[in-house]
């Protein structure tokens, strides 16, 4: 019965199982120079450990660490560009929005136009909605959903609204919610990051210009509603 | 990958034969494994990964052709350095630094995988990325000629 070298050093790193490892250990145990070679195998294997471990146990130059450390700030760097590029986005409207935004988007049935002649006016369904609803109460998944609310330079209410066939601004007036703007609207995904499409944007932008003040918070929401956004 | 950097400062400088060209290998390591992170698939080991990545350069390197030259420097310091005679701890080290330098580097690495990094001959194949029983002949091989040569200087 042989064992070849590599076998016997195999059996030496423990890495033979089963019946060959019980063949080798056999011929091991009977013949005493291949039970040196295991030994001068582990001899070896033991010098050079040690002989490496220094490098091992030494402590890590700075460059080194350096390196991840950096790249750890670099992904923070990252991130924090786009939370920075995400707000560049945002400044045109982000004053008006300010205490309202919880604003998240939706879907939107919007049928433009109700009124008989050029000025749109909101149908029953979406006045029904923006006489109703408030931006801090409406469910997430709203098929129109109300962006914020706002009192325009003229002093009316108008309030910013957004769903799937479309968005837009409509404020109220002694016949109704007129259609100030209209725009695309946003695809209501109904996730927990909802993001303000383009479009919406530029309704809050188009709003902000209209807007007298900041955007009404929950409170001033509440009682403009209840007083009929008069 | 914090907690691998002493073993891969380890394996660095057992490939390039001294801790300072170990410590650039390292460098360069890491640098290519930040870039490429997004290859390391989840669930897989980071430490196979980072030691494949480590060769990979090294076996590179080493066809660029400018880790010859660098080899032939270092030998030459450390027959130097024996010939002063003043640092003899320096010298009983640099026996094995010599003669690991002396192996080609299939075989190296092959050692150092096993006997210092204590890979099982299956990972230590993975990151050479060649089959198990060819990673335990250069293992043999590598053995071998490290004994040839330490046992004259035992």
């Amino acid at each position: 019965m042989t064992v070849t070298r590599e076998e016997l050093a195999a059996f030496a790193d423990g890495e033979l199982t089963g019946e060959r490892a019980a063949r080798v250990a056999a011929a091991v145990a009977a013949d005493p120079a291949l039970a040196g070679q295991v030994e001068a195998h582990h001899a070896l294997r033991a010098r050079l450990a040690d002989h490496y471990a220094p490098f091992a146990a030494a402590p890590v130059p700075d460059r080194l660490t350096a390196l991840l450390t950096r790249e750890a700030e670099v992904v923070d760097f990252t991130e924090a560009r786009e939370r920075r590029e995400t707000r560049r986005t945002v400044p045109r409207w982000s004053w008006i929005v300010g205490p309202a935004l919880a604003a998240s988007l939706a879907l939107v049935l919007l049928r433009p136009g109700s009124g008989d002649d050029g000025a749109p006016y909101a149908d029953p369904q979406l006045a029904a909605v923006l006489d109703s609803r408030l931006v801090a109460e409406q469910a997430p998944r709203a098929d129109t959903r109300v962006l914020l609310s706002f009192r325009a330079q003229g002093g009316g209410f108008c309030r910013v609204f957004s769903g799937e066939g479309g968005g837009g601004i409509a404020c109220r007036d002694e016949d109704g919610w007129r259609l100030e703007a209209l725009g695309e609207g946003s695809a209501g995904a109904a996730t927990d990051y909802r993001m303000a499409g383009a479009s919406d944007a530029d309704l809050l932008a188009r709003a902000q210009e209209m807007a007298q003040g900041p955007a009404l918070d929950a409170e001033a929401e509440a009682e403009a509603k209840a007083n009929g956004w008069r | 990958m914090l907690d691998l950097l002493p073993r891969l400062r380890r394996f660095a400088a057992g490939l390039a034969g001294n801790p300072a060209d170990g410590d650039d290998l390292c460098q360069m390591s890491l640098e290519r494994a930040l870039a490429n992170r997004s290859r390391w698939q989840e669930g897989t080991r980071l430490d196979s990964w980072m030691y494949r990545i480590m060769r990979n350069i090294w076996i590179d390197e080493g066809r660029a052709g400018s880790r010859r030259r660098q080899t032939f420097v270092a030998e030459e310091a450390g027959a130097r350095q024996g010939g002063d005679g003043a640092q003899e701890a320096a010298v009983e080290l640099s026996y094995i630094d010599r003669a690991m330098q002396k192996l080609p580097d299939d075989q190296r690495e092959a050692v150092l995988l096993v006997m210092v990094e204590g890979y099982a001959y299956k990972e230590a194949a993975e990151i050479v990325g060649c089959p198990v029983g060819t990673l335990n002949s250069r293992l043999v091989r590598g053995r071998d000629a490290l004994m040839a040569m330490l046992g004259e200087a035992q």
